[in-house]
């Protein structure tokens, strides 16, 4: 799959080193200092909070660059609160409640798949940031685990460090100086999985060890799916003294784009400047802040350490998820997907949910990770539709429809359309309300005397006529044995 | 803190907190700052902050090796920046510093804060300050506010008088915000006729991140320092979740309502002083009923007697109990319910317990007894119910005070300071000082 190139071309793109840091939100009930929602699904805010941020003064009686760069600025915050999203945690009215274990736990489970060290006891740290995306002006993280590595292509890529930490609240707008915020997202678990410097990688090897390290988190079946669920910062330098951050590649897919570009850039400067760009939707990027100086972090006063008691660390490792490698001959023995299919699967968002329905479900395993695989991309890009509205139950429902045969498969892409246009409806309502469950014996036999009746045809038109009329409703194999003997009947 | 065997493993290799230190394990190597030993922290690890910033617990065992590899430096904070030049036509204020984190420096390595209360750290920690003042500033203590007592009062006082006898246009105090309006009411009692504002101020959020309150709190104390005319204590805090706005609140007025919301402090039963909004630096009073700059004359009236005992009404509670507080206090408190009652099982009840005996005993070795509400809003009355009627027989005070409690407690303690006659105490408690009865209320007033 690797894109040709030419042989200076492969050269060029061989000389940058880099470093990923890629986002990966958790699907936990709870946020990871309160008990708030993660769902975000409010869409109207009930309320907004108007507020200010001030530079902090250093140990060293200036103020950081970034910083002092952020306050230049001079912007107004407006946090946006949500009824159920957002509580005085969140709004920086009270202090963080303990961290939730459910999140730590799937953390851990990330490190130790990641073969890091666990530490003996976690600290949360404040992270200074002042965009305000975090309404305390930091960000509240903590190291799970160090010194890991994953198997690439016969060698080891070095994981510097798998951190838990609180995602940012979303931005909204900005205009004339005031940023929007919606407080939902802030407070929703994140880990965080830092690589060491890779060097001597294509940008398509180090797209392909992004990829791996988002299959090993998935694994854990506790990884939120959509757009923004996982992001990755990756830190890029073609020369020694200069490093260039760029936050927010959304789409891995992207990832070896995004690098090329920006390694093209910094190779036509004479010097690189220090600084964090934003990259844009075209794989290029813009400049945003410059780089933060030394790391502004200290310790969260308002928690108490976690100390890790060796039972509890124990039982998490014994119970650890089934490792990727394993997964893949699994779904090609088992489920006798091809590996292209299983391959691709395991980098979908659906995994733990096709992993679900095929093991609940009587369905074709094929069947159900096409639909996840193309299907659904088919309808967003060629048809527009909204696929984030679909749920879990959604897909659940239907795939139960199609095993007790309530259904056809050719109905699949229909369903999903008319199950996303009314996402709080039923699939069965749904199916019924579009006319898209399977016709009964004896709705078909009258469609096809019908056409029969019309017009004398061969066999073969004749099922064409008929099934323009029923597809999606009934089984192709079932009208052509259906058709082949009322003809006979009518001759 | 840390279990033995690891203490003598450190001390004996000379690890002191802020080294940089190398700690090795089953052939694992962990580099790092030596960071302090945090509460509750397990004894067997060893903080280290490594690179990246982060601190990581690695536990200690046999075999496990420590080695200093870089002794650490003190920490030493860098001269701030200069401080400008006074500015003849600028007001001047004073912030006199008692403790809580306002106005506070982190030290981000090790993560341990400081006070910073030179003007320098302030004008560097707040540099809208220097726009708007001559800003001096000193720590008088450095105390958590739970830990201030009747004499610190006292001290602050003269601390404040020789502020204003040096002529400054207002003094600021900062203030840990959980006892704050304690303090606020005495200074009230003890500061008479002030001839410039004070204003006290807190902070509910630490300084030490981008968000905290301390900063419009200080700006928005320092226009009212300067600016206002508001020549009593008051006590200047946000007043709202957002950054618009703070209030100006009468010291014996005011309240902490919420454990930790920004606009914690409220008003009770009056209105703020003042609204000033921190953005357009503009004073919109609420109220004109406040002792104005200049009048009357100054002095410290600071006489008090802080053995004065505060008990909460609730059922079931024994009157042996406050039998045995006969000979320990000179004053009580109850913090009673409603309009003003206590349990006195009026109807005889054969399973009903009475206090109103205990109370009339307290009254008659001499020991005033003052009534103050629960509810915090209103006015206490004990005409309107028969207990009331009865407690009021037996001596209680407080009858039409619309008092806070803390208000209460402090006025009893500074009456006693000046009295033990039972008539001269009760004529004082009840007549108005500082603005702690007042004799209207608006219904504006309520949950305000």
């Amino acid at each position: 799959m690797t894109p040709r190139t030419t042989a200076e071309g492969q050269e060029r793109h061989q000389v940058f080193k880099c470093g990923l840091e890629i986002h990966i939100q958790l699907d936990t009930k709870r946020k990871l200092f309160c008990g708030c929602s993660t769902a975000m699904s409010e869409k109207e805010p009930a309320a907004v909070v108007i507020r200010k941020q001030h530079p902090v003064a250093s140990e060293l009686g200036e103020i950081d660059v970034a910083v002092q760069y952020e306050f230049l600025r001079n912007r107004v915050f407006h946090y946006q609160v949500f009824r159920t999203e957002t509580c005085l945690v969140d709004l920086d009215e009270e202090p963080p409640h303990p961290v939730n274990p459910e999140a730590l736990e799937i953390a851990l489970q990330i490190a130790m798949l990641l073969n890091s060290d666990i530490p003996a006891e976690v600290y949360v740290m404040r992270k200074t940031v002042i965009d305000g995306s975090n309404t305390a002006g930091f960000q509240r993280t903590m190291v799970v685990g160090t010194s890991g590595y994953i198997s690439f292509k016969d060698s080891k890529v070095p994981i510097s460090y798998v951190t838990l930490e609180e995602d940012a609240a979303g931005i909204v707008k900005e205009e004339d100086g005031v940023v929007t915020y919606r407080l939902n997202r802030l407070g929703v678990p994140l880990v965080e999985i830092g690589t060491g410097i890779l060097g001597g990688f294509s940008p398509e090897d180090v797209q392909e060890i992004a990829y791996t390290i988002g299959i090993i988190a998935k694994s854990t079946g506790k990884v939120r799916r959509g757009i923004g669920t996982i992001r990755q910062d990756i830190n890029i330098s073609v020369r020694p003294e200069g490093r260039v951050e760029l936050k927010g590649v959304q789409d891995l897919g992207m990832l070896s784009k995004v690098i090329r570009t920006e390694v093209e850039r910094q190779l036509t400067l004479d010097k690189v400047k220090h600084e964090t760009r934003a990259v844009r939707p075209d794989g290029g990027s813009e400049f945003l802040r410059p780089l933060p100086g030394s790391a502004r972090m200290y310790p969260e006063t308002d928690l108490l350490p976690i100390f890790l008691e060796k039972d509890y660390v124990n039982r998490i490792r014994r119970e650890l998820p089934e490792p990727w490698t394993r997964k893949l001959e699994r779904f090609a023995r088992e489920l006798k997907l091809s590996d292209q299919l299983a391959k691709q699967i395991l980098r979908s968002d659906y995994l733990s949910l096709f992993e679900r329905i095929v093991s609940s479900i009587d369905v074709e395993p094929s069947v159900v990770a096409s639909t996840f695989l193309s299907t659904l991309k088919d309808l967003e890009k060629r048809f527009g539709v909204k696929i984030e509205n679909l749920t879990d139950e959604h897909f659940e429902g239907m795939f139960k429809l199609l095993a007790e045969k309530k259904i056809v498969k050719e109905a699949i892409p229909e369903i999903l359309r008319a199950a996303a246009e009314e996402p709080k409806e039923r699939i069965e309502v749904v199916v019924k309300r579009s006319s898209l469950g399977l016709l009964s014996e004896p709705e078909l036999r009258q469609i096809i005397s019908r056409v029969l009746k019309k017009e004398r045809a061969s066999t073969e038109k004749t099922v064409g006529l008929v099934m323009s009329q029923v597809r999606g409703r009934a089984d192709p194999q079932t009208v052509i044995a259906l058709v082949k003997e009322m003809s006979k009947a009518v001759s | 803190m840390y279990s033995s065997q690891l203490k003598s493993e450190l001390s004996k290799r000379g690890a002191e907190t802020g080294d940089q230190v190398r700690i090795t394990k089953r052939g694992v190597t962990f580099e790092g700052v030596f960071m302090p030993k945090t509460t509750l922290s397990s004894p067997s690890t060893i903080t280290l902050k490594v690179a990246s910033g982060y601190n990581v617990g690695v536990e200690y065992e046999e075999g496990t090796r420590i080695e200093v590899l870089r002794k650490g430096k003190a920490v030493e904070f860098a001269p701030a920046a200069n401080l400008p030049e006074k500015d003849p036509k600028k007001p001047s204020v004073t912030i006199l510093g008692s403790g809580g984190t306002i106005g506070s420096r982190v030290e981000y390595l090790l993560g341990s804060v400081y006070p910073a209360f030179s003007p320098q750290d302030l004008v560097l920690a707040v540099p809208e300050l220097k726009e708007l003042a001559n800003v001096d500033g000193r720590k008088i203590f450095d105390l958590f506010s739970n830990d201030i007592t009747a004499e610190h009062w006292k001290i602050l006082c003269e601390e404040i008088q020789k502020e204003i006898r040096s002529a400054v246009n207002g003094v600021i105090v900062t203030h840990g915000t959980d006892t704050m309006c304690y303090t606020s009411s005495a200074l009230n009692f003890m500061l008479r006729n002030p001839p410039v504002p004070i204003v006290m101020v807190g902070s509910q959020r630490s300084s030490d991140r981008g968000s905290s309150d301390n900063y419009v709190n200080l700006v928005c104390s320092v226009l009212t320092a300067c600016n206002s005319d508001i020549a009593e204590v008051s006590i200047c805090m946000h007043g709202e979740e957002g950054d618009e706005f703070c209030y100006v609140h009468q010291g014996t007025k005011c309240r902490k309502m919420h454990t930790s919301r920004r606009d914690a402090f409220r008003s009770i039963n009056v209105l703020p002083f003042a609204k000033v909004w921190y953005r357009e630096k503009r004073i919109d009073y609420l109220r004109n009923d406040f002792h104005k700059r200049g009048r009357g004359e100054f002095y410290l009236d600071t006489k008090i007697n802080p053995n004065v005992l505060m008990l909460y009404e609730h059922p079931n509670l024994r009157p042996e109990i406050i039998d045995r507080l006969a000979n320990k206090i000179d004053g009580l408190v109850v913090v009673a319910t409603g309009l003003g009652h206590v349990h006195t099982n009026r109807y005889n009840d054969p399973i009903g317990v009475s206090i109103l005996e205990a109370l009339e005993n307290l009254i008659k070795s001499g020991i005033p007894v003052v009534f103050a509400p629960q509810t915090l809003y209103g006015r206490l009355n004990l005409n309107v119910y028969a207990s009331g009627r009865t407690l009021k027989g037996a001596g209680i005070i407080g009858d039409g005070a619309d008092w806070l409690p803390e208000t209460a407690y402090v006025k009893l303690m500074w009456v006693l300071g000046h009295t033990t006659d039972m008539d001269e105490i009760k004529e004082m408690m009840m007549t108005n000082v500082a603005g702690e009865i007042s004799e209207r209320t608006i219904n504006e007033a309520y949950l305000a």
